[in-house]
């Protein structure tokens, strides 16, 4: 049987594969963001970290040659703009909202600017051994097999990390804290926690994530960098942290519900179903409304969510 | 757990001269305080006298501009409340510290050192032993969030002696407990006084000091005021004890305005027979409102001191009615059930009753803060079931709630923000599109006065207030609006002697005036003292509706309980 002149398990495998390596990073990121946010860090920056992220991955895997370097360049990008974030927020109690679509744009910018000026007009892209991964066995499983388990390294660091960051946050000293500083931070203060330590801990994560997952579109799947390539990846990862309720494992099903419709919608495109493109590509961002107005009032945001802390001020 | 701290023969800690200025305001001047292991220390003093900023100084939450501290001898920098935490200080504060979505358990191990992964497995015997311990019949895995304020009140003296606390600072701890609840956390602080913890209890209840304290220091106008040791304190005379005690507090105010007992809330400690409130005869009070420009207290003022008088009846004209009414509480369940309420112009309904039996539910009610399911209000005869806050506002209701800090106020805004707050959009305050900032500073000023709010001015945030100078603004804010009928949870919780006094006379005024007043209290002397007539509220229900010269306290205790109305007394 085929569809539109590909046979139907080669159709699903790459429909899935696609749905999987679209979702991957937007597990990274909001896992990221799932930890500030616990924290109490709303971080509207993370386009921006993408980006930046996806910028530096690029230029430093193009310039050495190598895949590591690049992801280690995104993730120190991003880290530097938690950074940032952290001491403009928590520090200095600049107000978040503020902050964070600041970074989105300082991102858009500079990225834009120094691709520009380094690259001087060409689109390079890059020719790296970031070959495909496959476990031995697993990746023969028919349909499922090629796509899940045929990846770049960094696809399956992604969805390992899960996981690690359910863990993290529920069963670790440093999870508990974080909840408690985003719960009631004069709480967490009052026994003792560091609630700036803990909330700059929390940023630096948020933004490394966030740059690697910018590193993971240039470096590992798609090879280029184009400016503003992220087309607002970031917000969805936001959006699917709320959706998921800051619990990892509900965020890796989010994503992968968006990353399925996303390329479910590419697939119905290539079979030429007769359905405006248009519609088809809003297709995911409509899911995306819909859980959150189905969830609206049932998740309870961490309390001091975007509440900067100053002892002694009541 | 044997003396951690220093010998039980000098103090476990010594702040000598502490100074701590916020802006214009010296929170603390030259203060100086010795705790003693095994010692029950009461610290009084009226609002905003410097208590809690004290306090803060020694958990570590504020750093004070000069003085030192010494723990066990030796000079510290407590420059954080882990530093104290480490010291083994620890603090139990008005606004509880524990987070609410996180279980005790987890609550008690937060904060505490350790490794990476949490294991909660060791601590959690010791925690359920301590829980067992302390009276609470919870598993350590429970949420706080499921805890009834007393409850989360022994998590977190649990919490500060796990963490090896020897001194334990208590700020206004029996504010938000019920009489019984209160007497238990007093034997339980007798009883960690006697393993050698030196116990700080802030409060307002002198009853509560008296009863307790080993020693006494008494703060006015953040400086040391008083001392009384041991030798005095455990003297036969405790009626001189209370009178030193009282000068000490205001200072050289008459005592006609401090000597009244009944703020004294135990009733076991120090009897006090019931008083009536003196007032002025009904006829000098202007009956009708005159908006343009709020009578206010301007009157009650002149009261003070006033010679007792008889009180009016009360004129036997219904203002509201409330019909067959039940609603639902905010998780839910049905918190009130058809009840059924006629208040009459002129007086003072009290409600007593154990929190949780839906009083605050009534109040919101009236106040029209809460739909009811069924039921029908009348006010003047006119209904006005579920017309919202905003109707019952505009037609002379008004509502006090006990949460003034999180409901009431808005901390960051000026003290002369949250006084127009509430007529904001309203002559004179506004004239529908510009605010008429100067009207609002005027108000704020006049209430300031007033209530004797201490504050540096109508600009300062109102969050920078002391708990009990909030507490006396959002109240006079509400009576500044003269309402109709005016419901009060709590009006006096936090407040001191002196202001508590005050705020009854003003109730009283309110009733006089011709209007309801609604006074939910847990203080069963106070409501007796100031009411016309007393219904008591058990699980949704008003059980039983009696004059005032029928109730005392022990017939009210056992209706609140759910016991049966006892056959001697009948009533309309
Ligand atoms: N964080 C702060 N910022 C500004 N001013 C403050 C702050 N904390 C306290 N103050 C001021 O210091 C003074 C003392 O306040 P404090 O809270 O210590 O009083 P208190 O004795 O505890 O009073 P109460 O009985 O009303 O609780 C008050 O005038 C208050 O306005
Ligand atoms: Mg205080």
């Amino acid at each position: 049987m085929t569809i539109g002149g590909i046979p139907l398990a080669g159709f699903l495998t790459a429909m899935l594969a696609a749905g999987l390596v679209a979702a991957a990073p937007l597990v990274l990121a909001a896992l990221g963001e799932a930890v500030g946010e616990r924290s109490g860090l709303l971080n509207l920056g993370i386009e921006g970290m993408m980006l930046s992220g996806a910028f530096f991955g690029f230029t430093a895997a193009y310039l050495t040659g190598s895949a590591v370097w690049g992801v280690l360049a995104g993730i120190a990008a991003g880290s530097l703009l938690g950074t940032l974030f952290a001491v403009l927020t928590v520090s200095l109690r600049v107000d978040q909202v503020l902050v964070g679509l600041a970074i989105t744009i300082f991102g858009a910018g500079l990225t834009a600017f120094l691709y520009r000026d380094v690259f001087g007009g060409q689109n390079p892209s890059l020719s790296l051994d970031t070959s495909r991964i496959a476990i031995p066995g697993l990746s023969q499983i028919p349909i499922i097999g090629d796509a899940m388990f045929n990846q770049s390294l960094l696809f399956y660091i992604a969805f390992a990390l899960v996981p690690v960051f359910a863990f993290v946050l529920a069963r670790t000293r440093f999870g508990l804290q974080v909840r408690a500083v985003g719960a009631y931070p004069f709480a967490a203060d009052a026994a003792g926690v560091n609630v700036t330590r803990i909330r700059y801990q929390a940023a630096l994560i948020a933004g490394a994530m966030a740059g690697v997952a910018g590193a993971f579109l240039s470096v590992a799947d798609l090879k280029i960098f184009q400016i503003g390539m992220t087309v607002g990846t970031g917000f969805i990862a936001l959006a699917l942290t709320m959706v998921g309720g800051w619990n990892p494992y509900r965020i890796l099903l989010a994503a992968i519900l968006f990353g399925l419709l996303r390329s479910l919608g590419n697939g119905l495109q290539i079979i030429g179903v007769n359905v405006r493109t248009e519609f088809i590509t809003m297709l995911p961002y409509i899911g995306i409304m819909v859980a959150l107005a189905l969830l609206a009032g049932k998740t309870s945001l961490p309390a001091a969510l975007g509440v900067p802390y100053a002892r002694g001020r009541r | 757990m044997a003396q951690a701290l220093g010998q039980p023969n000098s103090p476990v800690v010594e702040m000598r001269d502490i100074t701590k200025r916020f802006g214009p305001v010296l929170a603390n001047d030259r203060v100086s305080l010795d705790l003693w292991p095994g010692e029950i220390h009461a610290v009084l003093g009226e609002n905003g006298a410097g208590k809690t900023t004290l306090m803060n100084v020694l958990a570590g939450m504020y750093q004070p501009d000069s003085g030192t501290i010494r723990i066990a001898g030796e000079p510290v920098r407590l420059d954080s409340p882990a530093a104290a935490l480490r010291r083994g200080i620890g603090a139990v504060y008005q606004h509880f510290t524990l987070v609410p979505n996180l279980s005790i358990l987890e609550n008690v191990a937060l904060g505490a050192e350790g490794g990476f992964v949490l294991d909660l497995a060791p601590a959690e015997a010791k925690v359920a032993s301590m829980l067992a311990d302390f009276g609470l019949d919870v598993s350590p895995r429970t949420e706080i969030r499921h805890l009834a304020l007393g409850q989360r009140q022994r998590v977190e003296i649990i919490k500060v002696l796990l963490r090896g606390g020897r001194v334990l600072l208590l700020d206004e701890p029996t504010s938000v407990l019920t009489p019984g609840e209160v007497q238990s956390l007093l034997d339980l602080l007798r009883r960690l006084r006697d393993q050698g913890v030196a116990v700080v209890l802030i409060t307002h209840k002198l009853g509560e000091a008296l009863a307790v304290s080993d020693r006494v220091t008494i703060l006015r106008a953040g400086r040391n005021a008083g001392d009384l040791g041991p030798d005095v304190m455990s003297g036969a005379d405790r009626e001189s004890v209370r009178a030193r005690i009282i000068a000490q507090m205001f200072g050289s105010s008459p005592a006609a305005e401090t000597d009244d007992s009944s703020m004294d809330h135990l009733p076991s400690v120090i009897p006090t027979p019931p008083r009536v409130i003196p007032t002025k005869e009904e006829s000098r009070r202007p009956s009708r409102r005159r908006p343009e420009e709020p009578r206010f207290l301007a009157d009650a003022r002149h009261d003070r001191g006033a010679p007792a008088a008889a009180r009016d009846e009360p004129t036997s004209e219904t203002l509201l009615s409330l019909r067959n009414i039940s609603t639902l509480g905010d998780r839910g369940a049905p918190a009130l059930h058809d009840l059924s309420l006629d208040l009459l112009r002129g007086e003072v309904f009290g409600i007593a009753g154990v929190d949780g039996n839906g009083q605050k539910e009534l109040g919101e009610v009236i106040a029209g803060q809460r739909p009811v399911t069924s039921g029908r209000v009348l006010l003047e005869g006119a209904d006005i079931t579920n017309r919202g806050v905003a109707a019952a506002t505009r037609l002379g209701i008004g509502y006090v709630t006990d949460d003034r800090l999180h409901e009431g106020s808005v901390a960051e805004s000026s003290v002369a923000d949250n006084v127009a707050l509430k007529s904001i959009g309203r002559k004179p305050f506004s004239n529908g599109f510009w605010l008429n900032r100067r009207a609002m500073e005027q108000q704020a000023r006049r209430l300031i006065a007033e209530f004797d709010v201490k504050t540096p001015g109508p600009h300062t945030p109102i969050g920078m207030l002391s708990g009990g100078n909030i507490q006396k603004l959002l109240l006079a804010r509400e009576l500044a609006l003269e309402p109709k009928v005016l419901v009060c949870n709590k009006p006096t919780t936090g407040l001191d002697l002196r202001t508590t006094q005050f705020v009854i006379r003003s109730l009283r005024e309110q009733a006089n005036a011709g209007n309801v007043v609604v006074l939910i209290a847990s203080e069963l002397d106070e409501l007796i003292e100031i009411s016309d007539r007393i219904g008591v509220m058990y699980s949704g229900q008003l059980v039983a509706v009696m004059p005032r010269a029928e109730a005392d306290p022990e017939t009210l205790g056992h209706l609140m309980l759910g016991g049966a109305r006892r056959p001697r007394k009948a009533s309309a």
